[in-house]
């Protein structure tokens, strides 16, 4: 009996009809969540559509429930591996098809190692200024500094997970053995803005940003020491300084800010040109003169369009400038992309056992076609 | 409101020149002879970031003002573009009477107050038509220009183009001011001391003498001679007024490296090197007295032509001495010939001693003459194809306009292609219609868009190694998507029309094709995709974003793949396939244009309406030919009850069944065995066309 379930279940993972109805679905999904990008943002999109397991779309007043890409896709690699390579007939007549099937399975592999196992974030560097870390444009952390008065400070980070879910009458609560004080993150806002109410600045939620970069997270916290002193105070992420206390005698610094990532080297910006078509407003190039130092060693090196910094597996872009509209004379910033990701050169490889698995495979069946139709004519 | 004044003070300028001049009447009617025109139209200029001939630029201005490359004048004779652009900077007073301003909706010409007795809905005006209500377009305009563009009304949007195109046809008119008129001298002046012996100067002179008239300038500066301020003060004033709008047209080449200044000047800027003291090159003075002489022959056709290649040459050898121009002469002849014009011409008559060859199948000369035509007409295409790679130094495809070029070129060569294999003499139809079908796109799109074809690329584009790998094969994609489409659609119809009457192996045969040309499409659309998403990672740090552009891609890739997979496990027959593909067509359609118009992403251009109603023109054509489609196969379905619905379980197959050892047994066994159904009339020529009528899903 369970033979008999285990062979259907086979059957079914390997038919080219589940190929088939998966293909359909995740080309509407594909569809759905492209035309929906004319409503919501990106990121809510690829939430929604593409990174989910079930997804819900809504037609006028209706909600009809789909299978999220995430799903689809998965599916789609068990059909891949147990109908397109396991199963199916070995033979030169199949050999391209086989080669295509593993490129594609390498693509999605790509895609996997991508999803959860790389960092991406950017640096803003004004010409002059170095940094040794790059920052998320969409996660979010609290950092807990203390001085510790010799010129170094202490710092503890709460990851965007442990307070996300902060809401009004369910605060999250967040100790360390070496901190004084229970961190009680009252309300976290993804979007905020201060206004001024009656007790003061409070912290206005307003819509999620189109493009999620833009949104500005806020949170209400409250310090609560061993003897139950609370101390409240509001963290915004784009506050000009940090929020200050003082507990049992020792000062703290809590700052709400884009999630942080070290960078294996310090990166400098020397010079930052932007080149126009001449006469014209057009770009031509963005070009940023950077300094790579690390340990006592410092390399010199041109970043621009198309052509990235590769380092210490990390992949460093020309993302953009400013400030927009700079006259002549005004300070230039330069924002690099920053992406860490182990399988970077996957697509490109797959890409070629793609092409080479099509071209033959179809090749073959071209060659083989014009030969019988030519020769019968 | 310092747009209405500037329009206002200029509008008044050139309606000055309307009113004082009074040219000869000869020259009122009378075009510029061609070997005048052939003069002006070489004159290099640089414009939107490169240098390119004039004839160019007035292409391409006229496009935007007139939306036509010809414009009548007020005696109704038709002039090239060029023509009109050399009369509108030599005659202003008379060109301000060409009626080449297009008004598509009259009511923008209401609304502003301008009466319109005897006007269209949609006409074309002259700028003196237009004069007593520029200070209100241009307000209007102003105003209307603050919405974002997709919430304005066609009136405003209208309306700004109007302003454009008014103050397009004012600028150009006063280009050549600097060159015609002089400015008078205040005699007795220390200013007037300079200029021995003349009683007005030219702006020429001014430049000349700019080192010592600053020197002057500044001598006085301290001073309180009023009088002597002031002479000099005119003539600054007056040399800036008379080039305020010569910088519309940048034709003075740098006489230094193309690193040191990759600027082309205006005599605007020569007024202000020399205001700031500086010596202004010999040679650019030469230019200045050459155009002042072209200026002043006007009237003249033996010497204005002498003095336009005066002009010509000097501009040239500045250009080349700094390695600029060199493929000027090329991107003239290319202008001149209209070679696309002709393919269009050799296409339809391709199709036409095509369709005259279906009804004289044996006619020798009908089946030469329509290969000769097609061939011709391809030719034509590739030849224009390779002069625009020639030209601009690119690979073939690196704007929207060129991707409408090269898709129709290969989509027609595929369509040779699958002629020549299979002899059926309907991809000979197709590839003539797809070639003219294209040509008709590529020039409507040049007329919608109104700008330069070949034009500069922004930062990100700027790389002959992606734009010859990714973008080439992703829209060889797209062409051989289209293609499958038509031929997938020529199937259908003919199913529609002729029912069980269709010839089967024909019919077997186009579907093949089909199918054929999907394969094709399908190992292009998806080698470029992912190499566009290489070529994304490589520029913005990211594989795949999700973009518009790049799911549209993916759709075309998916669509394909579920076509062969559906075939290969015999879920599509023949009439599925062209259903697919037909549908496929309208997913090429969405990549290709749709998601560009979503307004959203990375590749969102912001068309104006013409494109969609284009585009939802094609959707609507083949869905309905799917649809229909599918009612005739439902139809004829029922017509043969004996074959009708064999759903034949064995072409259910997985990859589990497809891997059984084939045999050479029964059709229905071979329809097992075979992963390929397709390949089964060519093992089986005898049954393939009953086998083919009886289940076309």
């Amino acid at each position: 009996m369970s033979g008999q379930i285990g062979r259907t279940l086979l059957r079914v993972f390997s038919s080219l009809g589940l190929s088939c109805a998966l293909l359909v679905l995740l080309g509407l999904l594909t569809w759905l969540g492209t035309l929906e990008q004319v409503h919501s943002g990106l990121y809510e999109v690829q939430r929604k559509y593409f990174e989910s397991f079930v997804l819900l779309h809504d037609v006028g007043p209706f909600s009809i429930p789909l299978p999220g890409a995430n799903l689809v896709l998965s599916l789609l690699a068990v059909n891949l591996v147990v109908g397109g390579l396991v199963r199916i007939r070995k033979g030169s007549s199949t050999a391209g098809i086989l080669v295509v099937h593993v490129g594609i399975l390498l693509l999605l592999g790509a895609a996997f190692v991508k999803h959860h196992a790389s960092q991406d974030g950017r640096v803003t560097l004004f010409e002059g200024q170095s940094s040794s870390w790059f920052e998320s444009d969409m996660r979010w952390e609290i950092a807990i500094r203390e001085s510790l008065g010799d010129g170094t400070a202490r710092e503890h980070v709460v990851a965007q997970e442990s307070f996300e879910h902060a809401a009004e009458g369910e605060p999250v609560r967040i100790q360390a053995p070496d901190l004084p004080f229970t961190l009680e993150v009252l309300e976290s806002l993804p979007n905020s803005r201060p206004q001024k109410g009656g007790d003061g600045v409070q912290l206005r939620a307003v819509p999620r940003e189109p493009e999620a970069e833009r949104n500005i997270a806020g949170a209400r916290v409250a310090l609560v020491d061993a003897r139950g002193q609370r101390t409240d105070g509001l963290l915004w992420g784009a506050q000009d300084g940090p929020f200050s206390t003082t507990t049992v005698g020792r000062r703290f610094e809590l700052e709400l800010r884009r999630e942080r990532y070290p960078l294996p080297f310090t990166l400098k910006l020397a010079d930052f040109r932007k080149e126009d078509h001449p006469r014209s407003s057009m770009p031509k190039s963005f070009e940023s003169d950077v300094a790579v130092a690390r340990s006592g060693d410092e390399r010199a090196l041109t970043i621009s369009m198309n052509e990235p910094l590769r380092a210490d597996g990390l992949v460093v872009y020309q993302a953009s400038w400013g400030p927009q509209g700079a006259g002549p004379g005004t300070a230039l910033y330069s924002t690099f992309a920053v992406v860490r990701n182990p399988a970077d050169s996957l697509p490109l490889i797959a890409c070629f056992v793609i092409a080479v698995g099509l071209f033959t495979h179809f090749g073959r069946k071209l060659a083989r076609h014009v030969r019988i139709e030519r020769g019968g004519a | 409101m310092r747009d209405l004044l500037y329009a206002l003070i200029v509008g008044l300028a050139l309606a000055g020149h309307a009113a004082a001049s009074d040219p000869p009447s000869e020259t009122v009617s009378a075009s510029f002879p061609p070997s005048v025109v052939k003069r002006f139209e070489s004159l290099p200029i640089q414009d939107g970031g490169r240098v390119k001939p004039i004839a160019s630029f007035a292409r391409f201005t006229l496009l935007r003002i007139a939306g036509s490359t010809r414009a009548k004048d007020a005696d109704g004779a038709s002039h090239e573009s060029v023509e009109w652009l050399l009369r509108l900077c030599l005659f202003p007073e008379v060109a301000a009477g060409d009626p080449v301003v297009l008004v598509e909706d009259v009511q923008a010409a209401e609304a502003v107050g301008l009466p319109h007795e005897g006007k269209k809905k949609r006409d074309r005006w002259s700028y003196a038509e237009l004069l007593p209500a520029l200070p209100q377009i241009i307000d209007r305009a102003h105003a209307d220009s603050g919405i974002d563009a997709a919430q304005r009304s066609p009136i405003q949007s209208q309306t700004i183009r109007l302003a454009e195109s008014a103050l397009t046809v004012l600028r150009i008119g006063r280009a050549f001011d600097f060159a015609r008129a002089h400015i008078p001298l205040q005699q007795g002046t220390r200013a007037a001391d300079i200029f021995p012996n003349q009683a007005e100067v030219t702006v020429a002179d001014i430049v000349v003498h700019g080192p010592a008239l600053a020197a002057l300038e500044r001598e006085l500066a301290s001073s309180d001679e009023g009088r002597e301020k002031g002479a000099v003060a005119a003539l600054w004033r007056g040399a800036t007024d008379l080039c305020a709008d010569a910088q519309t047209l940048a034709w003075i080449p740098p006489s230094v490296s193309i690193d040191e200044d990759p600027n082309w000047k205006t005599p605007a800027d020569l007024v202000l090197a020399a205001r700031r003291g500086a010596v202004v090159a010999e040679s650019h003075i030469a230019l200045l007295r050459a155009a002042e002489e072209v200026a002043a022959r006007r009237t003249d056709p033996v010497r204005l032509e002498i003095a336009l290649g005066e002009l010509h040459d000097r501009v040239l050898s500045l250009a080349t001495a700094r390695g600029e121009g060199a493929t000027l002469e090329a991107e003239v002849v290319y202008q001149r010939l209209g070679l696309l014009r002709w393919s269009l011409v050799a296409f339809l008559v391709g199709f036409a001693l095509t369709a005259l060859a279906w009804l004289r199948p044996k006619s020798r000369a009908l089946n030469s003459g329509k290969w000769l035509a097609a061939a011709t007409a391809l030719g034509l295409l590739i030849t224009v194809i390779v002069l625009r790679c020639w030209i601009r130094g690119r690979p073939p495809v690196s704007t929207l306009y060129e991707t409408v070029l090269f898709v129709t070129a290969t989509g027609a060569l595929v369509a040779f292609g699958v002629e020549w294999v299979h002899r059926t003499r309907v991809a000979i139809a197709a590839a003539c219609l797809f070639g003219a079908c294209g040509i008709f796109l590529a020039n409507g799109y040049e007329r919608l868009d109104g700008q330069d074809t070949m034009p500069s690329l922004v930062a990100v584009l700027d790389t002959n190694f992606w734009l010859s790998t990714h973008v080439t094969s992703i829209t060889l994609g797209y062409a051989a998507g289209m293609l499958a489409a038509l031929l997938a659609s020529t199937y259908l119809i003919i199913s529609l029309v002729r029912g069980p009457r269709a010839n089967a192996a024909a019919q077997r045969g186009l579907a093949r094709s089909v199918y054929g040309v999907t394969c094709f499409a399908l190992c292009f659309a998806v080698v470029g995709t992912i190499l566009g998403g290489i070529w994304a990672n490589e520029s913005w740090g990211r594989f795949w974003g999700w973009d518009p552009k790049e799911n549209g891609a993916l759709l075309i890739c998916i669509s394909q793949i579920a076509l062969v997979h559906g075939r290969r496990g015999g879920f599509l027959r023949d009439a599925g396939t062209c259903m697919a593909a037909a549908f496929g067509g309208t997913i090429v359609a969405f990549s290709w244009w749709g998601v560009n118009l979503l307004g959203v992403g990375l590749h969102s251009y912001g068309f104006t309406s013409g494109v969609q109603t284009a585009l939802w023109t094609y959707y609507g054509v083949q869905w309905g030919i799917v649809g229909l489609g599918g009612l005739a196969w439902l139809r004829d379905r029922k017509r043969r009850p004996g074959l009708e619905g064999t759903s034949n379980p064995a072409v259910r197959s997985s990859a589990t069944e497809v891997s059984v050892a084939p045999s050479k047994a029964r059709p229905g066994r071979a329809r097992r065995a075979q992963p390929d159904v397709e390949e089964i009339p060519a093992a089986l020529p005898s049954t393939s066309a009953p086998v083919a009528n009886a289940d076309p899903r």
